[in-house]
């Protein structure tokens, strides 16, 4: 039987669930990609919903070029979506709680509430700034972008995924022991 | 339409969530090159989506039939100084801008820090654009474009 095969997958940090198959994942995000496209002529982007957030309460030229203002209909509630499909992911594995667990973050690196709230802050800097300055992240970009086989789009994965790497290897290979 | 986009955002952060994406553990182990799960999503996203891509823009028309537009991002030296930020942000929080509002919604704690700081880091980057704009060769900015 399938059974006796020895499952050697990592649990997620979430209720310590088994992950889905990678095949089944990508085929999930491919279907919704193309759906959007189909369905209502929408190109798969998240990062840019940071400057439909922006745009209500930073009354500068960047935050009200039409292209933001236009698309905040329907990316909002796709971001809500992805806030709702992460709720019912925990309410369906168990229950919903809040949590403070981070993985190998916790038994490697450690900080307190505190250190950890200061860390993803300067993290979220990062991604911020950097995905309006690539004009895009790892949907619009690594996923969209390069399936449409897009210039731009090659270039900014590969440093993301480049950068990604040398800091993770950094963090938990040199400055912290995993 | 509203529910459309909901509901396909709803299945998108389940699928995030459930599949590793979204957990700091499988961003890491990607980065580490200890985990294939992240380049096997990843990988069967792009190679999945390409062919569907094409299919659909040369059908040329979505559902309703209306014409498929598909707005192209600008080549600039932002794309790669930009990317290289941002793989600094993803390791460092172990997610990306999808993942930070799926695990908002799995009730980490956390992720609201991390939210905090792209909205900031955002902020930050609309505030300046017009400063850095010839550094970086970013297009001009364009306030009343019409229809986009």
């Amino acid at each position: 039987m399938a059974r006796d095969f020895i499952v050697v997958a990592m649990p997620l940090i979430l209720h310590h669930l088994l992950p889905i198959h990678w095949a089944i994942a990508g085929a999930g995000i491919a279907l919704i990609t193309l759906a959007l496209l189909f369905l209502a002529n929408r190109r798969l982007g998240i990062s840019t919903g940071f400057e439909d957030v922006c745009s209500f309460v930073l009354p500068i030229g960047y935050f009200s070029r039409d292209a933001v203002r236009l698309a905040r209909g329907w990316r909002l509630p796709f971001i809500g979506g992805l806030v709702l499909g992460g709720f019912l992911s925990a309410v369906l594995s168990g229950a919903w709680t809040p949590l403070w667990d981070l993985g190998i973050f916790d038994q490697v690196i450690g900080f307190g509430h505190a250190g950890k709230l200061a860390w993803m802050f300067v993290g979220g800097l990062f991604i911020g700034f950097g995905t309006r300055l690539a004009d895009g992240c790892t949907s619009g970009h690594g996923i969209f972008g390069l399936s449409n086989f897009e210039l731009p789009s090659l270039i900014s994965t590969v440093s993301f995924m480049a950068a990604g790497i040398v800091t993770t290897q950094v963090v938990y290979r040199v400055l912290f022991h995993l | 339409m509203a529910l459309l986009y909901l509901a396909l955002g709803t299945v998108f952060g389940f699928v995030l969530s459930r599949s590793g994406a979204a957990d700091y553990n499988y961003i890491q182990a990607m980065f580490l090159f200890t985990s294939f799960q992240l380049y096997g999503i990843i990988g069967t996203a792009v190679a999945l989506t390409a062919p569907g891509l094409w299919l659909i823009k040369r059908y040329g028309r979505t559902v309703s039939g209306r014409p498929v537009t598909v707005p192209l991002k600008p080549q600039h030296r932002g794309n790669i100084v930009g990317g290289l930020l941002f793989g600094i942000g993803w390791s460092i929080c172990g997610m990306c801008p999808g993942p930070i509002f799926v695990n908002i919604g799995e009730g980490k704690i956390y992720a609201f820090a991390a939210l905090a700081g792209a909205l900031a880091g955002a902020g930050l980057f609309g505030a300046i654009y017009t400063r850095i704009q010839s550094a970086f060769r970013l297009p001009r900015l364009v306030v009343r474009a019409g229809r986009t």
